[in-house]
């Protein structure tokens, strides 16, 4: 067997070849620099106008409205059938008077009508480094403000640690990390680790993992004025207490250990982004550009590929109608699709019935006060370990009156509140919200919840491909193939036929891809720019 | 629907280049016996055209006896059918009949005619003469023709989505279905379930099923 080669060693051996400009690019597919290609906003060549184009676009999705939007600047004749009274599919906000339109369970939001007073019940969070989304915030002219996720201040809950009393944030993870850093001191010598270092490296290292963990000159960790201080005017005029070191015995007994530190890492790290005034804001800045080009409460109930079209049958103000076009892009659900009745070739039909719906659960209340800025939390996440799993802050409106809570988040196991009544589900969320703040049940009223899995024309979160572990090469080849162009016409867009479903940046990436496939073919490239990468 | 899309090809009410003003402007056809709103709900899970949808589970509603319609949303609403929350397609089901009155059944009774039924296609493979065997035992209540009977309550499995017929019979099988005192219709099918040892019987007789229709 041959030894296993570093990545360091490799970096080596094609700088050596290449020079330095090599060693960047390699460094990049290897995943240790991050990759400068630039957003792939297409810049699309408009079309001749002898040579008119029609698209017709199902569903109102950010991916629907991206290709909506560049296809029309690039003078396609764009429509957009939306089966929902409303625009935007799972990027939805809900505010005063609107309608949540769950199967079985429709609510009206009865929050007070304030421009801060709203609730993301799909998506909320947009990373710095998803530049296509961000793009379009920009060129719609969409405002951003900071998103805050972690508050150091708010708090883990967890039955098992502390006899459930809830723990500041920051007590939790300075003492972990105070362990960690110990633990590392302590064993850290220079024959252990599979690279000599030198005198003046090893000191560095040991300084790292001191500041890391706030480790005394000894190397131990004896608590951190980074949990804050006992006193709470401790610091300023006089000494404050330190707070007394929790047991990590007492930590490890909470499965927080394993999920805490990480919550801010990645894509969910700093720094994070959300439109002034709720997520739909994007939704409406796309839409504002084609009012009249969108058309709601259209159900799409057949699409039929012909050898130069594609037949839509949709139902729309009580009336079966039909429109033919030169090409369609689909962003319904392909669990959907699947009760739509069309003439897909075989393969993709088989690719249609392989995948899950995924799920997502999210809940909110309308908070009487601000409770929260009295416990020094302005945003971030409390984590409980309980179904509700994360209580969210709002970052905005500050020092407002009221504000909105996210009082439940399920993604990926949100079916133990789908099952729950309405009323079954508020007392829950109160409940379990009241191990965290004692008199929760105070402050909160005008409860909504949104189970992804039963919202009408929607029934699911992101698509679930995988049935194991990891990502088979035969399911790749199955999302594949329905991310390829069926006909040369039809293109099935949206995060559901990306490998990283569950983020609009997907969506809208899949979108692009198939907008610039279809120019291509649409302005003479027959072949269009496919294949369609696998990844 | 194709017979729709086709129509307006062959009458050329359909146009290839459309403007949103012409969209606006278009006419379509009215659809038959159609209640937007219930026909929007049921749609999502049971298909477009009622004709199921196999990865929702929702099945074929399209062809399906108008009294049978009724006896199973009446099942549901009375907590006969979907009360394990394990199980949750049936559990949805319920939530859903829970919130209808009398006259959205009623509507939809009407509706129900309206529709095109097309027979579902087959997915389900078996021992077809296995399968013959074991569905003289259901011959009395289902019919030879597998068509039903309405008198005995039971509905014609004879172009039911194959898939979800297979999901009944376990059902009826663990005892989730057909197994609450008051629900004499359902209780009906106890008499059968001895014969179906396992899941391949239940394929076998399904395929049968399939070949007859
Ligand atoms: C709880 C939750 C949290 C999330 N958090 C984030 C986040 O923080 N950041 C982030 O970037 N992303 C997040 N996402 C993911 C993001 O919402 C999706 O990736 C994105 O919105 C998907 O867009 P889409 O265009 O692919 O499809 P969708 O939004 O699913 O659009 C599909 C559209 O098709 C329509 N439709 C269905 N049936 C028909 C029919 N018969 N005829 C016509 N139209 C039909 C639907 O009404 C809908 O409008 C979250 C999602 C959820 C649910
Ligand atoms: C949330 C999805 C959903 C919606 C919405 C829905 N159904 Fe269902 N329905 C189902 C599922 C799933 C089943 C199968 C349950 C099972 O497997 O036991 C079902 C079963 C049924 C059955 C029983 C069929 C049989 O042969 O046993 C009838 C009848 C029915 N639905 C009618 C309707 C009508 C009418 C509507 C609209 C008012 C409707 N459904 C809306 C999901 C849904
Ligand atoms: C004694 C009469 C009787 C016999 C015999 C019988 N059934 Fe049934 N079956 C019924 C009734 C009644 C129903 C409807 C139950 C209800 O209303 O919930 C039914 C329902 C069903 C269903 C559910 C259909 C649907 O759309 O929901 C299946 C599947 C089924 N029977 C299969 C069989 C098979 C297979 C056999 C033979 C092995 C059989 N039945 C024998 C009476 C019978």
């Amino acid at each position: 067997m041959t030894e296993k080669v570093t990545r360091r060693e490799i970096l080596n051996l094609i700088g050596a070849a290449g020079g330095s400009a090599a060693v960047l690019g390699a460094s990049a597919a290897l995943g240790l620099m991050p990759n400068s290609a630039a957003a792939s906003i297409p810049q699309l060549k408009p079309l001749d106008p002898a040579n008119r184009k029609s698209v017709a676009i199902l569903g109102a999705g950010i991916s629907g409205l991206t290709a909506a939007y560049e296809l029309s600047k690039a003078g396609y004749d764009c429509i957009v059938l939306e089966a929902s009274h409303r625009p935007g599919g799972r990027n939805m906000t809900v505010r005063s008077g609107d309608i949540i339109d769950e199967v079985g369970n429709r609510q009206v939001c009865e929050f007070d009508d304030e421009p801060h007073m709203y609730f993301n019940a799909g998506p909320a969070r947009l990373p710095s480094t998803h530049r296509n989304i961000l793009h379009y915030c920009k060129e719609l002219g969409v405002e951003l403000e900071v998103f805050i996720n972690e508050s150091k201040e708010a708090y883990v809950q967890d039955d098992n640690m502390f006899g459930g009393k809830p723990i500041k944030n920051a007590m939790f993870t300075t003492n972990a990390r105070g362990f960690m850093a110990e633990v590392l001191a302590k064993n850290f010598t220079r024959q252990e680790l599979d690279q000599p270092f030198t005198e003046w490296e090893a000191e560095r290292i040991l300084g790292m993992v001191r500041s890391f963990g706030d480790l005394n000159s000894a190397n131990e960790f004896r608590g951190s004025s980074r949990a804050g201080y006992a006193d709470i005017d401790g610091g300023y005029l006089a000494h404050g207490i330190q707070k007394e070191m929790v047991s990590f015995r007492e930590l490890l007994k909470s499965s927080y250990v394993n999920r805490l530190l990480n919550a801010n890492e990645g894509e969910t790290g700093p720094i994070l982004f959300q439109p002034v005034g709720g997520m739909d804001k994007i939704i409406t800045g796309f839409v504002k550009t084609m009012p009249e080009r969108v058309y709601y409460n259209a159900i799409v109930t057949a699409v039929e590929l012909g050898d130069d079209s594609v037949n839509i049958a949709y139902r729309y103000k009580g009336m079966e109608n039909s429109i033919k076009a030169d090409y369609c892009l689909n962003c319904i659900p392909t669990h959907l699709m699947s009760g739509i009745t069309h003439n897909f070739p075989r393969d993709y039909t088989d690719a249609m019935l392989y995948v899950r719906r995924g799920e997502a659960y999210k809940s909110a209340f309308q908070a009487k006060e601000r409770f929260w800025e009295k416990e020094d939390i302005y945003g971030g996440i409390s984590w409980v370990n309980q179904p509700i799993r994360q209580i969210w802050y709002p970052p905005h409106g500050m020092f407002k009156e009221k504000g909105v809570i996210l009082s439940s988040y399920d993604f990926g196991g949100g079916m133990h509140f789908t099952r729950l009544s309405q009323e079954e589900r508020i007392e829950a969320a109160i409940s379990q919200g009241e191990k965290v703040h004692a008199d929760y049940r105070k402050y909160v009223e005008k409860g909504i919840t949104i189970a992804w899995n039963r919202m009408n024309h929607m029934l699911g979160c992101a698509a679930r491909w995988q049935r194991g572990a990891v990502m088979t090469s035969d399911e790749e080849k199955l999302m594949h193939t329905l991310r390829s162009p069926a006909a040369n016409r039809h293109y099935f867009i949206g995060d559901q036929v990306t490998l990283h479903a569950g983020w609009q940046e997907s969506a809208i990436v899949s979108a692009l891809w198939s907008v610039n496939d279809l120019h291509n073919r649409a302005i003479g490239n027959s072949a269009g720019i496919n294949p369609a990468p696998l990844v | 629907m194709k017979n729709f899309l086709l129509a307006c090809l062959l009458t050329g009410s359909a146009f290839t280049l459309f403007t949103p003003v012409a969209f606006a402007q278009q006419s379509g056809m009215p659809i038959p016996g159609q209640e937007p709103v219930l026909t929007s709900i049921c749609m999502t899970c049971h298909g477009a055209y009622g004709q199921g949808n196999p990865v929702v589970g929702g099945p074929r509603l399209a062809g399906m006896q108008a009294w049978y319609l009724k006896n199973q949303l009446e099942s549901f609403r009375n907590g006969w059918r979907g009360m394990e929350k394990d199980y949750l397609p049936a559990y949805e089901m319920r939530e859903t009949a829970s919130a209808l009155t009398e006259t959205d059944i009623n509507q939809l009774m009407v509706m129900l005619e309206a529709w095109d039924a097309e027979p579902a296609p087959d997915t389900i493979t078996g021992d077809v003469s296995k399968g013959a065997e074991l569905y003289q035992q259901c011959v009395a209540c289902h019919g030879a023709d597998a068509m039903g009977n309405e008198l005995l309550a039971a509905p014609a499995l004879a172009g039911q989505n194959d898939w979800y017929l297979l999901s009944q019979l376990k059902l009826f099988k663990s005892g989730y279905r057909g197994s609450h005192p008051e629900d004499i219709f359902g209780l009906r099918m106890q008499v059968v379930l001895p014969l179906l040892n396992n899941e391949q019987d239940m394929q076998d007789v399904l395929a049968y099923i399939n070949s007859i229709d």
